[in-house]
């Protein structure tokens, strides 16, 4: 009897529990729905003029005003703001067919329409912030390149060009801390809100465009039809490093009978050093044993070594069982500028890296990608030689481990694990040392190849 | 019945304090646009052709055409439309795309044309080697964009969380289609 009492004055209690709460707007005060600390981050937003609609059948909100539009959905802790993936403090929930937030997330949503939501759950303020963010620009000119950084802000601008000008979309207001002197192709700028606008001469336009960390900066390359986009002239040396994919905890793919992508690979990647050791070439592994090491510190290493090439040596598995042969990768032209000259960046602790550093790093890739789809191409002619491989050719795809090297590099595939046949034949010693034999062969002459692209006169020639 | 007459008084004026509390609050909050109080169009379903990409023992992409009796028009169902037809998988046997019983979380679709799509996460080690992380990527990135104008990019979210890389592709930003992987 105690227990129905209990529930029946559970029940008659629990709309007094699910109340809203009373928010200070500029407007005065609005009610919304709250739930606890969570509240209605849909009407904070149509509080702040956001309209707020949603997609039944992608589960997701869209909020949008002025310029700004806001995507997120209950249940994820991701929100779209301006078209990029942004992370967002906490989680959104549904509750009672209302997405609610803690105050830090709904701020998130809300700052991109110049508000934020303050004070506590049981009493929130909905405030505009309007503190434009200090930016400035400087410009730095190498090798007949001009290359504009923007600092002092963590947004990352959505870029558009347009004849004569570029003009840099911010998602909240920024002003210029100083004003900016005109310099080679740019001739002046200007700040309305939250948009940059670059003046620029005629026939200049945006070559590329990234941010960067470490401080916080948005870099633009700038190009012109009368530009020739310079190639250095890869350094040849006689330092190889081979990287044996997986190891450690990674074992990588695995065969039908249990076979290990991370023992092939290592082995594979001694049997080749030790051939380009006796050819003169120096070569060093990412690994000697099995152990675990991330994929950046494999491209570190390389970079910290200045090797002359990154040779990074995997296995393959498909969903597809029958799927067989090898391939080599290399790393897509589209995947490579802001990636590489990030990690260059961070990699060479003890060479800031300052505007001329970036540029002459953004110029080494360019050469490096060239010259990667050289050796990919040499590695896959010298497999295809070899009895039993199938040739899979060479391909392009922004793979992690061949981001941020700052020489040419390229990932093999020596054959299928997933396919039982050819993961027998992988296990095989005198396929692996044939495997090896190509490898070290492809390198030494790729080594010996004279680069073809030459060096613009008046252009630098960056040192990896 | 004597004992019960405490419990009947103290009920009594649990409800008439509850009575008075309900009228005594302010208006409830206005509804929300969400998924319970919108009243959603219903269309009228256009019949459609779907372009899907599935891997085969060549180790390439290749198209598999679908009827579906209704192609969405807004760009969000039509992208989770198209990630669902290739998790119910390939019709001609080609291999499977998602090695692991995946679901569509939800679906963003930027005004810059790049869709996100989040799935629901897959056991450890379930995607295997640099083709199993190609085929994910770019049968996803391939359907997707052959299927759904105004979409250029791709970008696959796991539990709802950007990944950067499952051990070998980079899957931190969206990818464009392609090409080079799918058969002629």
């Amino acid at each position: 009897m105690r227990k129905t009492l209990a529930a029946a004055v559970a029940f008659l209690l629990l709309p007094l529990v699910a109340a809203a709460v009373t928010v200070t707007t500029p407007q005065g005060p609005a009610e919304v729905f709250a739930r606890g600390d969570l509240l209605d981050v849909v009407a904070l937003l149509r509080l702040a003029g956001a309209d707020v609609q949603y997609a039944a059948a992608a589960g997701s909100y869209s909020a949008s005003a002025k310029d700004h539009e806001v995507q997120f959905t209950p249940g994820g802790s991701l929100a779209v703001v301006d078209g990029r993936l942004t992370p967002l403090p906490g989680p959104l929930r549904l509750v009672e067919g209302h997405v609610v937030s803690g105050l830090p997330t709904a701020s998130a949503l809300l700052g991109p329409f110049g508000w934020a939501a303050r004070g506590t759950a049981t009493a929130p303020e909905l405030v505009k912030v309007g503190g434009a963010e200090q930016i400035e620009i400087s410009v730095a000119r190498a090798g007949g390149v001009t290359t504009l950084v923007v600092r002092g802000t963590k947004q990352r601008p959505r870029v558009t060009s347009a004849p004569g000008s570029v003009a840099l979309q911010f998602i909240t207001p920024v002003e210029l801390s100083r004003p900016v002197v005109a310099e080679g192709e740019l001739q002046g700028a200007e700040v309305r809100g939250t948009v940059l606008t670059l003046r620029l001469t005629a026939g200049t336009e945006v070559a590329a465009s990234y941010p960067l960390d470490d401080p916080p900066r948005y870099v633009l390359r700038l190009g012109s039809d009368a530009t020739v986009a310079p190639v250095a002239t890869p350094r040849l040396g006689t330092l190889v490093v081979l990287d044996p994919g997986h190891g450690g905890d990674d074992q990588g793919a695995k065969g039908p009978g249990g076979e290990m992508e991370k023992d092939i690979t290592v082995a594979v990647a001694r049997a080749t050093a030790a051939r380009l050791q006796a050819a003169g070439v120096t070569a060093r592994l990412t690994r000697e044993g099995d152990e675990t090491v991330s994929l950046t510190d494999r491209t570190a290493l390389a970079n910290r070594l200045q090797a002359t090439v990154f040779l990074s040596i995997h296995a393959n598995a498909s969903p597809a069982r029958g799927a067989r042969g090898a391939e080599t990768y290399y790393m897509s032209a589209d995947a490579s500028d802001p990636q590489a000259a990030q990690a260059a960046a961070r990699e060479n602790a003890s060479a800031p890296a300052d505007t001329l550093q970036l540029i002459l790093w953004d110029l080494a890739h360019v050469a490096n990608l060239n010259n990667s789809a050289r050796l990919a191409r040499t590695v896959q002619e010298r497999l295809n030689a070899l009895q039993g491989i199938r040739d899979r050719g060479i391909r392009q795809a922004p793979f992690v481990v061949l981001t941020g090297a700052t020489m040419p590099a390229a990932l093999v595939e020596v054959g299928f694990l997933s396919n039982s046949q050819e993961a027998a034949r992988l296990l095989a010693r005198d396929v692996q040392e044939d495997l090896a034999s190509a490898l070290a062969e492809a390198i030494v002459e790729y080594l010996r190849t004279p680069t073809p692209a030459p060096t613009p006169a008046g252009t630098a020639t960056p040192t990896p | 019945m004597k004992p019960l007459r405490p419990i009947v008084a103290t009920l009594v004026i649990v409800v008439a304090l509850a009575v008075v509390v309900l009228l005594s609050r302010k208006p409830p909050a206005p509804a929300p646009a969400g998924p319970p109080s919108q009243a959603t169009p219903v269309p009228t379903p256009v019949p459609g052709t779907l372009v899907l990409f599935f891997p085969a023992d060549d180790a390439m992409l290749h198209r598999e055409s679908r009827e579906v009796p209704e192609l969405p028009a807004g760009l969000p169902p039509r992208v989770r439309l198209v990630i669902e037809e290739l998790l119910a998988g390939s019709r001609d046997g080609y291999a499977p795309v998602f090695p692991w019983a995946a679901t569509v979380q939800a679906v963003f679709v930027s005004r810059d044309g790049d869709a996100y799509v989040d799935l629901s996460t897959p056991p450890p080690e379930v995607v295997q080697g640099t083709d199993g992380e190609l085929v994910l990527a770019y049968a996803t990135a391939n359907s997707v964009v052959s299927n759904c104008p105004g979409v250029r990019r791709v970008q696959i979210l796991l539990g709802g969380r950007q990944v950067a890389t499952l051990g070998h592709l980079d899957l931190s930003r969206p990818l464009a289609p392609n090409m080079e992987l799918v058969a002629p």
